[in-house]
């Protein structure tokens, strides 16, 4: 009985002692997070009290030139606060929202030197410094609990999660998401972005579950027989589609088919791959016949990286005007290694097919554009979407240099127009 | 016994036959010829041997990228070969004959994760040092590294393991589709650790390892697959505690998880 009476009160003394170490430990974490946490609002704040200075500073200017400094001021500083936001635990609809007006703020006065009207400049960016200090104001009451250090992170956390939060965060999300419509609209350029990977306004007419079936069975005639489901998307997508799921022997996957004109958006299978490997030669020889009947008549090869089971091929439309490649329009394969098979298509970029436009295409003598060391080694002409989402005609250039006996190889991408350098890439 | 000397006869024959039809392997290299976008065992001994012959200064990582392509090309126009920077049955017959390559040593520390060259003339020793680790044997598209692969593969894992492989790499699509989205942060690591976003980096199970599959489904990803049809934010209806989430416009559910824009 003694002996159980030792072990019991030896056992419960233990159990106490390492509950109060694990809850000390606890405390300690959870005071170093909070303090961690209130030094980034506290950061935030002050950052957004400079960027508000920031942009009055540029209303000072009728030229674009005075005001440079404190235009890549706001681009620093808004990307510096949405990245304090993007690490804070706050509510999420108003962190997205929030993130999303300090992008497009940084970003319009990074672009600021092409706006030619500069009165629209004054305009747009006095209305968003009225904005920002409307929005500093409400941090500075939305943050004060944790900021002077009277909450613990979880009752921070508590009241983001509660229906009663304390704070209308749900309010301030609405009112930056209403900042960001009247300061900064999409231009025409994000639209067309955005209805191309909405795929919005697309002519074609519809299809029906049936005829989407029968697409998929022409398509991959292997897989397609023992069908499980055929579901369409929800209310909710931007564009409606069926979604295919299949098990056919041991392959097992999914195909989305485009309501509007029946289009293939994706393919992907999963089966057990076996140790044979064809060569690269036949893998692409398959590829280019699937394509070739699947009616993708308008691609060029452009690169492939072989992984385990598969290679993953991309390949590019090129438009008729110039033979260019247009980089936006891609067609993504991957063809299994063991036979060769077809076991993932991806066609979603390639079915809006972006507008393209004639454009000036100024010649550039290379030798004197780059570093006596480059060499082109291969000039290509294409279609690449620039920062502000705009398609431009590039000379689309490969070019080595000598790295200390290792040779790199950089795609450089310039506007055959305006000879702006859109990228430069090294390649792998 | 006349008709058992005539089988015996055909059997060597055809085997003779097969032999002389079969492709021809060349040292160790299989019968395939390698090019750009190649990776394996014979990409690593083309780098080896080009480097051994003061060709190739680059990483012997089995990646048949541009830096090979070009100590490749440099090889085949010293030595009168078609210069096309593919290793061709020529090609890889010469590099065998002008060059050594010596298959354990790369091997084990590859194995190791271990920096090294393949020099010729230098005693093996002096040709290691100690590297960050054993390397993932894929090949990425330029914009993205093994990091990011690893750290995705892990949040996959987290938080998607036992959903259907199209669930896997949806769930992998919804990261990159915030990357690239002006309301998210623009890393792999900021959209990851963005708090509040995922489960399983609360929970800590981002943690745990992944399998094959999960990095295989984060690849597919990587190359341009989403079957979430462009979300940017996924929830499981039967555990979601957040009333804001149900208010996201719906795409498609997949397995457990509705994907949402």
């Amino acid at each position: 009985m003694k002996k159980m009476i030792f072990v019991l009160v030896y056992a419960i003394t233990t159990l106490t002692i390492f509950s109060f170490g694990k809850a000390a430990e606890n405390e300690q974490l959870s005071i170093a997070l909070s303090g961690q946490y209130a030094r980034k609002m506290t950061d935030a704040s002050k950052k957004l009290e400079e960027l508000d200075t920031a942009v009055k500073k540029t209303l000072l200017f009728n030229e674009s030139d005075g005001s440079s400094k404190a235009r890549e001021d706001i681009w620093r500083l808004s990307s510096d606060i949405k990245n304090s936001v993007s690490s804070l635990p706050l509510d999420q609809s108003f962190s997205t929202s929030w993130m999303n007006y300090l992008g497009r703020l940084g970003n319009y006065a990074k672009e600021a030197d092409r706006v030619t009207d500069h009165n629209e400049y004054l305009r747009v960016m006095g209305q968003a410094s009225k904005n920002l200090r409307a929005m500093a104001d409400e941090w500075e009451v939305a943050t004060t609990g944790m900021v002077s250090g009277k909450l613990a992170i979880s009752d921070w956390t508590n009241r983001l999660d509660a229906t009663k939060s304390g704070h209308d965060w749900s309010g301030m999300g609405t009112t930056v998401k209403q900042y960001t419509e009247s300061d900064f609209p999409l231009t025409a350029s994000e639209s067309d972005s955005m209805k191309k990977k909405e795929l919005r306004n697309m002519p074609d007419s519809e299809v029906t579950r049936e005829e989407a079936v029968e697409r998929f069975k022409k398509l991959f005639p292997s897989v397609s027989n023992e069908i499980i489901g055929v579901e369409t998307s929800k209310s909710g997508s931007p564009y409606p589609f069926y979604h295919i799921r299949f098990a056919e022997n041991q392959s097992i996957g999914y195909i989305d088919i485009l309501e509007k004109g029946g289009h293939v958006l994706s393919f992907l299978s999963e089966r057990p791959f076996g140790k044979e490997v064809l060569p690269f030669e036949d893998i692409q020889k398959k590829a280019e016949k699937f394509l070739a009947d699947a009616e993708y008549k308008d691609l060029v090869y452009e690169e492939a990286r072989e992984n385990n089971t598969a290679w993953h091929m991309v390949y590019v439309r090129v438009e008729p005007r110039y033979g260019a490649k247009v980089f936006s329009d891609t067609i993504h394969l991957k063809v299994a290694k063991d036979i060769g098979s077809i076991v993932g298509l991806d066609a979603s970029e390639y079915i809006r097919k972006e507008n393209t436009h004639p454009q000036p295409i100024t010649k550039k003598d290379w030798k004197k554009f780059f570093h006596a060391n480059v060499q082109v080694v291969k000039e290509e002409l294409a279609y690449v979407e620039n920062e502000r989402l705009e398609q431009r005609l590039v000379h689309y250039l490969t070019v080595t240099i000598d790295e200390h006996g290792v040779i790199g190889t950089y795609a450089v991408i310039i506007d055959t127009e305006t000879s702006e350098v859109i990228k430069t890439e090294r390649l792998q | 016994m006349k008709k058992v000397v005539i089988r015996i006869i055909v059997v060597i024959l055809l085997l003779g036959g097969t032999y002389v039809t079969s492709p021809n392997q060349i040292g160790a290299f299989s019968s395939q010829q390698v090019a750009r976008g190649a990776f394996g065992d014979d990409v690593i001994e083309l780098q080896s041997r080009l480097q051994y012959i003061g060709y190739y200064k680059g990483t012997i990582d089995g990646k048949f990228g541009y830096g090979t392509y070009w100590a490749l090309r440099t090889f085949q126009e010293k030595y009168g070969l078609p210069v096309d920077g593919i290793a061709g049955l020529k090609t890889r017959k010469k590099l065998v004959d002008v060059s050594k390559y010596d298959e354990k040593f790369v091997k084990d520390n590859l194995n190791k994760g271990n920096k090294f060259t393949h020099y010729g003339d230098k005693p093996l020793a002096s040709q290691t040092k100690k590297g960050a680790g054993k390397k993932e044997n894929i090949q990425l598209p330029a914009k993205y590294s093994e990091q990011d692969l690893k750290l995705i593969a892990n949040a996959v894992y987290g938080e998607s393991r036992g959903e259907l492989y199209e669930g896997q790499v949806a769930v992998a699509a919804v990261i990159l589709n915030r990357i690239e989205h002006a309301d998210f942060p623009d890393t792999v690591g900021g959209v990851i650790f963005q708090p509040g976003a995922f489960t399983a980096v609360a929970d800590g199970q981002i943690w745990l390892t992944p399998n094959a599959q999960a990095k295989e489904a984060v690849l597919d990803a990587i190359n341009g697959w989403d079957p979430s049809e462009n979300a940017i934010y996924y929830f499981n209806p039967i555990t979601a505690t957040s009333k804001w989430i149900w208010s996201r416009p719906q795409i498609k559910k997949i397995g457990l998880h509705v994907f949402c824009s």
